[in-house]
Parts: C-alpha cells; sequence; structure tokens
C-alpha cells in the first residue's frame, strides 16, 4: 500500500526500572494489516503492543497514530484514543460483575454515551458476531474460556476501533478451545481491521498474518510475510525458536 | 425462702417496660442514623483515600488513623461535650426548640443533642472502618480489571465506580456486615452522654427497682436479636460476589471440605 502508515514505531526504548525491555524499535503497521508478533517470554514482546494503546509509556522514541505521535496524549484525548484501539488481554478480563451484554455494552454506553437501548442493540449484534448470542446474559463465570474470550473480543470491538490489539490471546485456554477463538479473530482484518497478535500460534501466524515479527531481547530480529518467515528465516535465533516450537523434545539432542 | 428468684414481669411490664421499648427502639434509630452517616462518609473517605492527588490521600489516612485508633467512648465524649458547642448558636437552639416531626415512638426524640452527637459519632467511627475494609476490597481486586477498564477508555472515577467498587463492594460484604454490627453493639456506648437508648434504659430499671439481672438480661436479649436480624438481613439484601452468582453460596466450602474427606 502506497499510503502512510497507521501505527508507525520510530527509535522506540523501554525501561522498566533498570532493564532495557525495548531497545531501539522501528516498525510501520499498515491499514489493515494483520501482524503476529512471536517470540520467547520476557522478549519485550506484550510491551509492545502496550505501548500502542498506552497501558505502559515509551521511555524513548515515537509511536504515531494516523501520523500523530500519542506521547503527549492526556485526560480526554488519551482516552479517546483508548476508544479506537481495541485490546483483549491473555486472562480475558472480563467486568466479573457484569453479564456479557454488560460488559460488551458499558463502555459504549459510559465512555461514548450511547444511549442504553442502541447500545445493548450493538453488543447483542456483536455477540451474535462471535457466536454467543445466546449467552447474553451470562456472567463471567458461567462461561467457559473459549466463550469468555470470545466475549471479551465483542468487547473489543463495541466502540469500533481501527485497531485491535491481542495479548497472547490463546494461551490461558484449554487447547480445544483455541480455534473458536482464533476463528473470530480471522475475521476482523477481513472487516478492515488492523490486528497485532502476539501470540504463539504458529499456525495462525501462517495463515492469517501479513508479517510475522519475531522479537528476542527487546530487538525485532525477523519481520517478513509468513512464506519466507517459516520458509527462510534469516537469523539463527529465528530458526532455533521456530525448531523449538515445532518439535520441543528435540532442542536436547541439536 | 432463700433461693434465687426471677421477676422477669418486674422488667417487662409497667414502667420498667416502657422504658425497655423506648430505649430497644431508640438503639435501633441511632443505628440506622449512624449506619447511614457511616455510609455517606466511608465513600467520601475513600474516595480520598484512592484520590491520585498525595495531599487527599494523606488527609484520609490521618482522618482514618484518627478514629479508628481512638476509643469510640472518647471519641462521644469530645463531640457531646466539646465540638457541639462549637456549632453555631441558632443552630442549637433549633435543635433543642420543640420539633413533634421528630419524635418517633415511644417518645425518643431524634433533634437533640445527644442522638446528634451519637449518631454522628458512631458514623464517623464506623466509616473509618468501613473505608479501610473497602480499600482491602479494592487491592484484592485483579490488575486486569483496572487495565481492562483503562483500556476502554473509562477515567479514573470511572473505573473505580463502574468496574472497581462494585466488586470490591460485594467481596467485602461480609467484613462490611460486620462493621455494622459493630456500630448496633458500639451505640451502647452513647448512654455515657445520656443518649435514652437500651443500655441506658437498662440501668435505670436497676436502679429503679434493683431487677438488675433481669433487666440485663432482656437487654442482652434483645441486643442478641437485633443483631441476628440485622446482620440476616445485610446478608440477604447485600451484593453477591460474582463467582457465587448461578451457584450454591456454599459450594467453596463444601469442595473445601470434599477436598479433605469431609462430607
Amino acid at each position: 500500500m502506497s499510503d502512510a502508515p497507521l501505527i508507525e514505531f520510530k527509535g522506540v526504548e523501554k525501561w522498566h526500572g533498570s532493564l532495557h525491555v525495548l531497545k531501539g524499535i522501528d516498525l510501520k503497521i499498515g491499514r489493515g494489516e494483520a501482524l503476529a508478533i512471536t517470540g520467547p517470554s520476557g522478549s519485550g514482546k506484550s510491551t509492545l503492543i502496550r505501548l500502542v494503546n498506552r497501558l505502559e509509556t515509551i521511555s524513548k522514541g515515537e509511536i504515531s497514530i494516523d501520523g500523530v505521535p500519542t506521547a503527549g496524549f492526556t485526560g480526554r484525548r488519551l482516552r479517546e484514543l483508548r476508544t479506537e484501539i481495541g485490546f483483549v488481554f491473555q486472562q480475558f478480563n472480563l467486568y466479573g460483575h457484569l453479564n456479557a451484554l454488560d460488559n460488551v455494552s458499558l463502555a459504549l454506553r459510559k465512555v461514548r454515551g450511547v444511549p442504553r437501548g442502541k447500545a445493548e442493540a450493538r453488543a447483542r449484534e456483536l455477540l451474535h458476531r462471535v457466536g454467543l448470542a445466546d449467552k447474553a446474559h451470562h456472567f463471567p463465570s458461567q462461561l467457559s474460556g473459549g466463550q469468555q474470550q470470545r466475549v471479551a473480543i465483542a468487547r473489543a470491538l463495541a466502540t469500533e476501533p481501527k485497531i485491535v490489539l491481542f495479548d497472547e490471546p490463546t494461551s490461558a485456554l484449554d487447547p480445544e478451545m483455541i480455534g473458536e477463538v482464533l476463528s473470530v479473530i480471522r475475521e476482523l482484518p477481513k472487516a478492515g481491521i488492523t490486528i497485532l497478535v502476539v501470540t504463539h500460534e504458529m499456525s495462525f501466524a501462517r495463515e492469517v498474518a501479513d508479517r510475522v515479527a519475531f522479537i528476542d531481547g527487546g530487538v525485532i530480529l525477523e519481520l517478513d510475510t509468513p512464506q519466507k518467515f517459516f520458509g527462510a528465516p534469516t537469523h539463527p535465533r529465528t530458526r532455533r525458536f521456530l525448531q523449538q516450537l515445532l518439535s520441543p523434545l528435540a532442542v536436547g539432542e541439536a | 425462702m432463700g433461693g434465687i428468684t426471677f421477676d422477669f414481669a418486674g422488667v417487662l411490664t409497667g414502667q420498667p417496660g416502657q422504658w425497655l421499648l423506648a430505649g430497644f427502639l431508640m438503639t435501633v434509630y441511632v443505628t440506622i442514623a449512624g449506619s447511614l452517616v457511616a455510609t455517606l462518609l466511608a465513600v467520601l473517605v475513600l474516595g480520598l483515600r484512592v484520590a491520585p492527588v498525595a495531599p487527599l490521600r494523606w488527609l484520609a489516612i490521618a482522618v482514618i488513623e484518627v478514629f479508628r485508633n481512638t476509643p469510640v467512648l472518647v471519641q462521644f465524649l469530645f463531640w457531646y461535650f466539646a465540638a457541639y458547642n462549637l456549632l453555631p448558636q441558632a443552630f442549637r437552639s433549633y435543635i433543642t426548640g420543640d420539633h413533634p416531626w421528630a419524635v418517633l415512638p415511644v417518645s425518643n426524640v431524634l433533634l437533640a443533642p445527644e442522638f446528634i452527637a451519637s449518631a454522628w459519632g458512631l458514623g464517623v467511627f464506623t466509616a473509618a472502618f468501613l473505608a479501610e475494609e473497602l480499600r482491602a476490597g479494592l487491592n484484592a481486586m485483579p490488575s486486569g480489571q483496572r487495565e481492562a477498564a483503562i483500556s476502554q477508555g473509562f477515567s479514573y472515577g470511572a473505573t473505580l465506580r463502574l468496574i472497581l467498587l462494585p466488586q470490591a463492594l460485594a467481596n467485602s460484604w461480609q467484613p462490611l456486615v460486620t462493621q455494622y454490627l459493630n456500630l448496633m453493639k458500639l451505640s451502647s456506648l452513647a448512654s455515657a452522654i445520656s443518649l435514652a437508648e437500651l443500655t441506658y434504659q437498662v440501668r435505670q430499671i436497676e436502679s429503679f427497682n434493683a431487677h438488675a439481672f433481669e433487666a440485663f438480661a432482656v437487654g442482652t436479649v434483645l441486643y442478641l436479636l437485633l443483631g441476628l436480624v440485622l446482620g440476616q438481613a445485610l446478608v440477604a439484601f447485600g451484593p453477591k460476589p460474582a463467582d457465587r452468582r448461578g451457584s450454591a453460596p456454599a459450594a467453596a466450602a463444601v469442595q473445601i471440605a470434599e477436598a479433605h474427606g469431609g462430607a
């Protein structure tokens, strides 16, 4: 695409105290792109996406969305930015005291000021879209992990964000529930939504992502299309990481 | 002759009976008024205690520590003998004036210095504990709830009000009920500033006809009944933690019992 990137990282550094989490990240993400981010735990990949909606603040450098640097945003402007970016957590983090319908509609009503009837209609539509129309009045504690995560995705979509960030969305799920969640996520780029997905699901990265990034030690070591990423990874660390994921038991013998 | 005999009719009928009823009702009134004051102040103090501005938090900490760590009896004496006299003269004249609408059965005057100092004193004392229980409930919330709210664009206040507090309230409801029950029991100390509540009336009976045992026995039973009813009502009508919705309340306890080989 020729137009300007939707999200742009320029020399982004992040320190947690004395820990250097991200070391000079440069990254451009286009409109409607699906970017999978992978890497060993502690590599900084979660921090990377948490910087985009300012769940964490950058230490140095710049992140722009639609060409506008977001570091200076405060108060109302920052909250507006966040309603334009959905976030889906590893642990779902559904509001425990609210049923699925209220979980999805709350921000519409209380942040965007949409009247209850309209907000609930939109929430029902989203629950239908993630296949949970019949669970609208269930509380999170009455839903399986996969169902909770699908409600969380519906919640993230409520304010019609142009970006949705996923932080290991299937890592807390039983294996048989991973598919139902991934199949919901894969529909989003088709609707023009840009997604950044931190994941270890390599088959998902291969099938859904436009590009795959490999991060280790706070540096993007590899960034390419799935074909090249999986077919001919250039960095030895990427090769080792992929080997480990594909056949965990073989590592000791290598 | 010579054995111990009890004369409960001597405290349950006639003038002593009237006093008991009036005292019991006064205990109920001051408990309700004190609970309302405590609840409102607790919300205020908690708001300051978790405010994003440090001096507000320090103020809340100071208030909480002063009222939690001094005897409530001393606080009653302070409000009644010291603070009350600092109120404007016009206000005090109004309070001590005749207000038929502020007289509840049986001849209990609510617009009186004793009642106001007692309800206020109980309220302030209990608010300090309620605020701390609620704060403990807030601190026990998983950080993911706050992060989810922030990521959806909720402001600090909206996050507290819509997402964190409702859950903290449900999670800390049991200890909060205990604080309301304590308030009811501590109202007995208001007899020291001449509030004609149950304990005050029981002592009046004792000096009236020397039925000390009977009077204190009946008084104790009335406190017990009030406490049981109040406690049950607060639990029944109070908020329920979300993880207990849709399952039996005792499910967790049963699971633990089963895990230990019990029934």
